[in-house]
């Protein structure tokens, strides 16, 4: 009885974590469901075909491009702030206004710079939406990395240079393999930030730059359910693909 | 400054904000001379060491090594290793490569690095470790690695910072054992800091004692134990209180 229990608790578990993506894939392909029916008249691959055909594929491009982008500089400049951070005589002080984008809703905060925005001409590209979500992501990636720049990290560092290295043989020799794992837990986590990103997406975008979440918004408001849920699947797929890619970081595999 | 002296010290001074923490620092060291230098915790020798390493920039005063000033040198040029109370071995190096890590950077070609890298192994009794990662070996192991890795880069002088205070007793002991071994065979000029009056002793060619900033210098073995200040004289009291209460 004990080991059905367990067993049902998983299965129950199980179903409640895939419900929402069983859910998605259920209105994508579905077609003429009513409630209280089970099953919906037909299944369809329209959707699919429709993202083959060319604005899921370029929304989903637009997204992956924009994502990458501000993964990529928030996690680099991240790590390279937080050193300077990290070894401050300050460093209480700078973390602490390093947190406050988080401290404002985002939406807020960009809301207030938006008229830089338009005054910069940033408003509507690509630019200009990889600029504002970089802004937070470069934020978190300063709060993420200033832990790992510890006395003792600063102490290896030092070592190196007494052995005889420049700062870039440090830097490329001891450090960076030092922190592969804390670099890919970083991309991943502003990759996410970005990948999910709507209100600032939408404001500063001004509706041109349609990524996959301003995209699921647009279907949504249209009451188009079908290609709303088939955007809203394809917005979970590159997240899980890294998620595999970075399973033995993320989830300290090797113990 | 006479020939033999290898290193010269002198008024080195540092400040942090309205603190001096080293006031005036003058000694001179010859080659292959160990000093070793007592003081408590906040007296300054840290500093003294990351000063003479490069690590800090002292405010006043001139530091020789060769009759050459390294004062204004980076840390990597000047021939000078700091090694710090935790070994700092690199994880993602296994011992073989943490040991030839100051020849990779000197670009010395594979065929030398593999002969010295095994020449030192054998010298620390860690042959069957070579393959090991750092985690996998104990902490006598570990800091016999750093002290191997320090030493293949024929530093011109080796400053170590209170090198076995997280080692036990027995342990301790044969790692001073095997450093004073090192230093022979490689010809070490080394500033050891302590607080340990016993290492101190045992280690050191020549003596000094730090306080608040000021170091005091010994000519002699005898006339660092005869000062009342290093502690040697209380010691001496107290072991001979214990014996006259078992008699």
């Amino acid at each position: 009885m004990k080991r059905i229990l367990k067993i049902l608790g998983v299965v129950a578990f199980a179903l409640v974590m895939l419900l929402p993506f069983a859910f998605l894939g259920y209105w994508a392909l579905g077609e003429g469901w009513r409630f209280p029916r089970l099953w919906p008249d037909r299944w369809h691959t329209s959707a699919i075909e429709s993202f083959f055909s060319g604005k899921f594929l370029e929304s989903l491009l637009l997204s992956v491009v924009i994502s990458i982008s501000v993964a990529v500089f928030a996690t680099a400049l991240g790590y390279i702030t937080a050193h300077y951070v990290g070894y401050h005589r300050q460093r209480k002080w700078l973390l602490r206004i390093a947190y406050l984008p988080f401290v404002a809703s985002p939406v807020i905060l960009a809301t207030c710079l938006l008229f830089l925005w338009i005054k910069l001409r940033l408003v509507g590209t690509l630019f200009g939406v990889v600029l504002a979500q970089w802004m937070f992501a470069f934020s978190f990636a300063i709060v993420f990395f200033v832990p790992f720049w510890s006395p003792t990290i600063r102490a290896t560092e030092e070592l190196v240079y007494t052995l005889g290295g420049t700062a870039r043989q440090a830097l490329q020799k001891v450090l960076l393999p030092m922190s592969v794992a804390s670099l890919r837990i970083c991309f991943f986590q502003t990759f996410l930030m970005s990948w999910v990103q709507y209100g600032i997406t939408l404001m500063v975008g001004g509706g041109k730059v349609q990524t996959l979440p301003v995209l699921v918004y647009f279907y949504v408001n249209e009451a188009n359910v079908t290609f709303a849920a088939m955007a809203s699947l394809l917005l979970t797929l590159p997240p899980l693909l890294l998620l595999a890619f970075n399973k033995k970081y993320l989830w300290n595999e090797n113990g | 400054m006479d020939k033999q002296t290898f290193l010269l010290v002198e008024n080195l001074s540092k400040s942090f904000g309205n603190e001096q923490v080293l006031k005036k620092i003058s000694f001179t060291l010859e080659k292959n001379a160990l000093m070793a230098i007592l003081g408590r915790s906040g007296s300054g020798k840290t500093t003294l060491l990351k000063c003479l390493a490069g690590l800090d920039s002292p405010d006043f005063g001139e530091v020789l090594l060769s009759q050459q000033s390294i004062r204004k040198l980076p840390p990597q040029s000047r021939g000078v290793v700091y090694l710090f109370q935790e070994p700092l071995l690199f994880p993602h190096l296994n011992v073989y490569e943490n040991l030839a890590f100051g020849l990779r950077l000197r670009k010395t070609t594979d065929s030398v690095i593999k002969n010295e890298v095994e020449e030192m192994l054998t010298q620390l009794g860690l042959t069957d470790h070579a393959k090991k990662a750092p985690h996998q070996l104990s902490g006598g192991q570990r800091q016999r690695v750093s002290f191997g890795r320090a030493v293949m880069t024929k530093p011109r002088l080796l400053l170590l910072d209170e090198p076995f205070a997280s080692l036990d007793v027995d342990l301790k002991a044969q790692m001073q054992e095997l450093f004073l071994e090192l230093a022979r065979n490689y010809d070490i000029t080394a500033i050891w800091v302590t607080h340990d009056l016993k290492e101190a002793l045992m280690m050191g060619t020549r003596f000094g004692f730090m306080q608040q900033g000021s170091l005091r210098l010994y000519e002699s073995a005898s006339d660092f134990v005869s000062d009342s200040q290093t502690g040697v004289q209380n010691e001496i009291a107290f072991w001979k209180g214990v014996l006259a209460q078992e008699k």
